[in-house]
């Protein structure tokens, strides 16, 4: 009687599910995601920047800063001061040494503001600074 | 005796999948959650003038002056000329001496898309060295 009990067992375990093929895609999708994250640290905030035939999208670049029509300057989910730009840029470098930064603008912005936040990005210890531009098409 | 052997084996030697399981969708959905998929376009430039970042091109060599005026008014080479106009006159003034490179100065209001455009001109004009700086008011 007791055996057949533990017959009955055995017949429970044919009830469950095989997890394996479930599993193999579930890490598929893990390794797919970890080998395309890039850990981008964006502004925050969408920003209208101008079309560009000739930017590049080739070069991957880890911090976005965003001049807003406004006078705004968002960077890291943030808005941050003029001033701030400077020892936000200097920890970022210590962090990653490899980042690179780019600066996008919006179509309204005042070419002076921009021209001070890539300042304060090279003084930070970045040197490679592109200026953002949207794909022609709104790509 | 024999039933009862083969049924603890099997039990013990059975790995529970489960805690794994959780742990692995666990870090799937961190990284769905932090994957960025949109790619920022950019375009390199230097900067000339104020107090960071050198001048983009050989100072001696010179090089062909573009500016951007606050009121949208864009002057090649101290001629005024329309946006879309700015390829063919750099790549004129280019063609006159190669080794040149384009410095672009924006007056301190100028609007940023276009000088955007500008430089983006300059850049279909074959023109690689390119600097951007500001002029003072």
């Amino acid at each position: 009687m007791r055996a057949r009990r533990h017959r009955g067992g055995e017949s429970g375990e044919e009830h469950g599910i095989d997890l394996a093929p479930m599993l193999d895609f579930v890490l598929n999708l893990l390794i797919f995601f970890i080998i395309t994250t890039s850990f981008v640290r964006e502004p925050g905030i969408f920003v209208n920047a101008a079309e560009a035939e000739t930017a590049l999208g080739d070069q991957d670049a880890n911090i976005l800063i965003a001049v807003r029509s406004n006078g705004e300057i968002w960077m890291d989910r943030r808005q941050v001061d003029l001033r701030e730009v400077r020892p936000l840029v200097e920890r970022l470098h210590l962090e990653r040494p490899e980042d690179t930064v780019i600066v996008v603008a919006d179509k309204g912005a005042a070419s002076g503001l921009v021209a001070e936040v890539m300042d304060e990005v090279k003084l930070g210890g970045i040197d490679e600074v592109g200026l953002g531009a949207a794909t022609v098409g709104g790509g | 005796m024999r039933l009862r052997r083969h049924f603890d084996h099997s039990e013990t030697t059975g790995i529970d999948l489960a805690p794994m399981l959780d742990f692995v969708l666990n870090l799937l959905i961190f990284f769905i959650i932090t994957a960025v998929f949109t790619k920022q376009m950019f375009m390199p430039v230097g900067r000339h003038g104020g107090g960071a970042g050198g001048p983009a091109g050989d100072e001696e060599a010179g090089s062909i002056s573009v500016i951007v005026k606050a009121s949208g008014e864009v002057l090649v080479d101290n001629r005024l000329v329309d946006v879309r106009a700015v390829r063919a006159n750099v790549e004129r003034l280019h063609a006159q001496k190669p080794e040149w490179g384009v410095m672009v100065t924006a007056e301190q209001d100028a609007e940023a898309g276009v000088l955007v455009q500008v430089i983006d001109q300059v850049r279909q004009g074959d023109v690689e060295n390119v600097s951007f700086g500001t002029s003072s008011r």
